[in-house]
C-alpha cells in the first residue's frame, strides 16, 4: 500500500472546472500520473489539456474535486503553492507566453531567483539548464533574435533550473522542425534518466504510441481512458476511436504481417527502428 | 531593431554598463553646463566618435538610427530662427531673426550632444543591461518592472502586428484606401485582445515560476570592471571640465 501511494505523484480526483464565459475546462475528471513516468495525455483541441495542466501547477483550483500531489491535497496558501511550484514545472506551449527577460541568462535565472536562492547557486543552476538544453552558447543572447525551437529551449531551461522532479510540457513539438523535435525528444529523454517525471501533451500519435510509458485520453475534459504503453498495440482501438488515428508504425507492421511478408511477432513494435529489426530480422 | 541589434552586437558590449552609463551622464551634464556652442559641438563629436570608433557601429546605421531624430532637431532649430510679429501694419507678419542665431546654435549643438550621449548608451548596451545597472541604483522595483515587461511586449507585439499585418495583406486588406483603413481598425481592435491575452498568459508564467510580485534576475558580471569605470570617468571628468573653463 505504501509502495503504491509512493508510485502516485500527482492526482485529480472527480476534478470539474469552468471558465467564467461559462465554457467547460474539466468535467468530473480523475487522472493519476505515477512517480519516474513518461505519461503523455492526448487530447484534441480544447479537451481541456492546457486547463488541466494549470491545475496541477496550482494556477486553477477546482470547482469541484480536488488535486493530490504525493498523495496530499493541494495546499493554496502562499507557501503551499511556492511549494508545489518548485517541484512542479510547466511549460507553455507558446514560448512567448513564458519568457520575461529579454537576455536569454537573465530569464533562465528567474524562477531560481523566486526561490531565493544564493546567486551562486543561482548561477550554478542556469549553467546547468542551459547545459541540459544545449544552449549554452546563446546565454548571453537576446531573447528575440532566437528561433521559436530555439525560445522553446530556453522555457524549458527556465523549468529546469527550479530542479523540479515533475516535468510537465504543453504541446512541446507544435512548431518545432523534424530535427528540433528529434533534439527536444533526446532532452526529454536525457531529463527522464535524470529521474524526472515527465507529463506532455501532444497531438503526435506516433511519438505518443513509441514514447510513453502511460497514456491518458481526455475528451471534453473528463479522462476516458488510461493504459500502460507497454499495452498500446493491444490498444490500438482505443487510438482510433478517440479519433487520433492509427499511429503508422502499427498500421505498416499490420498490413505487412496481413500481406504475408512478415511473420507475426511476439514484441510487437513500438517504433520505426523496432519494425526495421524486425523486417530484417 | 537595428539599435536592438546593435546593443547586443557591439564591440563594447561586454564593458560595464556602468562605465558606459557614466560616460553618457558626463557627456549630459556637460553640454547642459555649457554655455560655448564650441564646447556642445565637440561633446557631440567625442560621443559620435566613442560611439563609432569605441563601439564599432558604422557611420551609416548610425546615421539611420539618428536621422529622424536629427531631422526633428533640424525643424526645431530653424523655427527658433523665425519669429512672429503681431504689430506689422499688415498684421501677423513671420519674419527671421538673425539675433536669435546664437542662442539657436547652442540650442541644437546642446541637443545635438545629449542626442548623441544617449545614443552612445543604446547603441552600445541592450536595455536588459541598463534595467539592471537602474536595479543596482535602487530605481522603484515597480518602474524597473513596468520597463521590462514594456521592452519584452514591445517585441511580442510587433511580431504579432507583423503577422496580422501579412495575413490582411495576403487577402487584399490594403487594396485600396477604404480597406486600408477598415483593416487598420481591425488590427488595432485585435491587438487590443491579443495584448490582454499575452498579457495573462506571461502572469500564469510567472506564476508557474513562483513570482510572488517584483520580477527578479540574475545580474550579469563583466570583466575589469573597475578600470573601465576609471576610465569612463576620466574621459567624462574631461568633457565636463571643458565645458566649465570654457565660456
Amino acid at each position: 500500500m505504501t509502495n503504491i501511494s509512493k508510485a502516485n505523484l500527482l492526482e485529480l480526483q472527480n476534478v470539474s472546472f469552468s471558465y467564467p464565459d461559462g465554457s467547460q475546462g474539466l468535467h468530473n475528471c480523475s487522472i493519476l500520473f505515477r512517480r519516474n513516468r513518461r505519461a503523455v495525455l492526448l487530447g484534441l483541441n480544447g479537451a481541456g489539456k492546457t486547463t488541466l495542466f494549470l491545475h496541477c501547477n496550482g494556477i486553477f483550483r477546482p470547482q469541484k474535486g480536488q488535486v493530490l500531489y504525493n498523495s496530499s491535497p493541494l495546499d493554496y496558501s502562499r507557501q503551499g503553492l511556492r511549494e508545489l511550484r518548485s517541484r512542479v514545472g510547466l511549460v507553455f506551449q507558446n514560448p512567448d507566453s513564458q519568457l520575461f527577460s529579454a537576455s536569454v541568462r537573465e530569464d533562465i535565472s528567474f524562477g531560481p531567483m523566486n526561490l531565493g536562492l544564493e546567486r551562486h547557486e543561482v548561477c550554478t543552476r542556469v549553467e546547468q539548464a542551459l547545459e541540459a538544453v544545449g544552449m549554452t552558447d546563446y546565454a548571453g543572447k537576446a531573447v528575440h533574435n532566437l528561433s521559436y525551437g530555439q525560445k522553446k529551449r530556453v522555457c524549458i531551461a527556465g523549468v529546469l533550473a527550479m530542479q523540479p522532479e515533475l516535468l510537465i510540457l504543453d504541446e512541446p513539438f507544435a512548431g518545432l522542425d523534424v530535427s528540433m523535435q528529434t533534439e527536444l525528444n533526446l532532452i526529454l529523454d536525457q531529463l527522464h534518466e535524470q529521474g524526472i517525471t515527465i507529463i506532455l501533451a501532444t497531438h503526435d500519435i506516433d511519438f505518443a504510441y513509441q514514447w510513453a510509458d502511460d497514456i491518458c485520453v481526455l475528451v471534453q475534459g473528463t479522462c476516458k481512458a488510461v493504459w500502460d504503453g507497454l499495452q498500446n498495440p493491444q490498444q490500438l482501438e482505443q487510438f482510433v476511436a478517440h479519433g487520433f488515428g492509427m499511429p503508422r508504425v502499427a498500421q505498416l507492421y499490420y498490413s505487412l504481417v496481413q500481406s504475408g511478408l512478415l511473420a507475426s511477432s511476439q514484441a510487437i513494435p513500438r517504433s520505426h527502428q523496432e519494425l526495421l529489426n524486425l523486417i530484417h530480422g | 531593431m537595428l539599435l536592438e541589434q546593435y546593443a547586443s552586437n557591439n564591440r563594447w558590449r561586454q564593458v560595464n554598463p556602468a562605465a558606459k552609463g557614466l560616460f553618457s551622464l558626463c557627456g549630459l551634464t556637460a553640454v547642459l553646463i555649457a554655455v560655448n556652442p564650441r564646447v556642445t559641438g565637440f561633446v557631440a563629436l567625442v560621443m559620435v566618435a566613442t560611439t563609432m570608433l569605441g563601439a564599432g557601429i558604422p557611420l551609416k546605421d548610425y546615421l539611420r538610427v539618428a536621422a529622424p531624430a536629427l531631422l526633428f532637431l533640424l525643424a526645431s532649430g530653424l523655427t527658433l530662427l523665425v519669429s512672429l510679429r503681431f504689430d506689422a501694419p499688415s498684421g501677423l507678419v513671420l519674419q527671421l531673426a538673425p539675433s536669435e542665431l546664437p542662442r539657436a546654435v547652442l540650442v541644437c549643438t546642446r541637443s545635438l550632444g545629449g542626442f548623441t550621449a544617449l545614443l552612445f548608451l543604446a547603441f552600445s548596451t541592450p536595455v536588459n543591461d541598463i534595467i539592471a545597472l537602474l536595479r543596482r541604483l535602487k530605481l522603484p522595483e515597480v518602474l524597473l518592472d513596468l520597463m521590462v515587461l514594456c521592452h519584452r511586449m514591445l517585441f511580442v507585439l510587433s511580431g504579432a502586428i507583423n503577422d496580422m499585418r501579412t495575413a490582411q495583406a495576403a487577402r487584399l486588406g490594403n487594396a485600396g484606401m477604404r480597406q486600408s483603413l477598415r483593416s487598420l481598425g481591425i488590427l488595432v481592435a485585435n491587438l487590443m485582445v491579443q495584448v490582454w491575452q499575452r498579457s495573462l498568459a506571461l502572469y500564469y508564467g510567472a506564476l508557474t515560476r513562483n513570482n510572488d510580485g517584483a520580477l527578479r534576475f540574475l545580474e550579469p558580471e563583466y570583466p575589469d570592471s573597475r578600470t573601465s569605470i576609471v576610465i569612463a570617468a576620466l574621459g567624462g571628468s574631461c568633457l565636463m571640465v571643458l565645458a566649465l573653463v570654457i565660456s
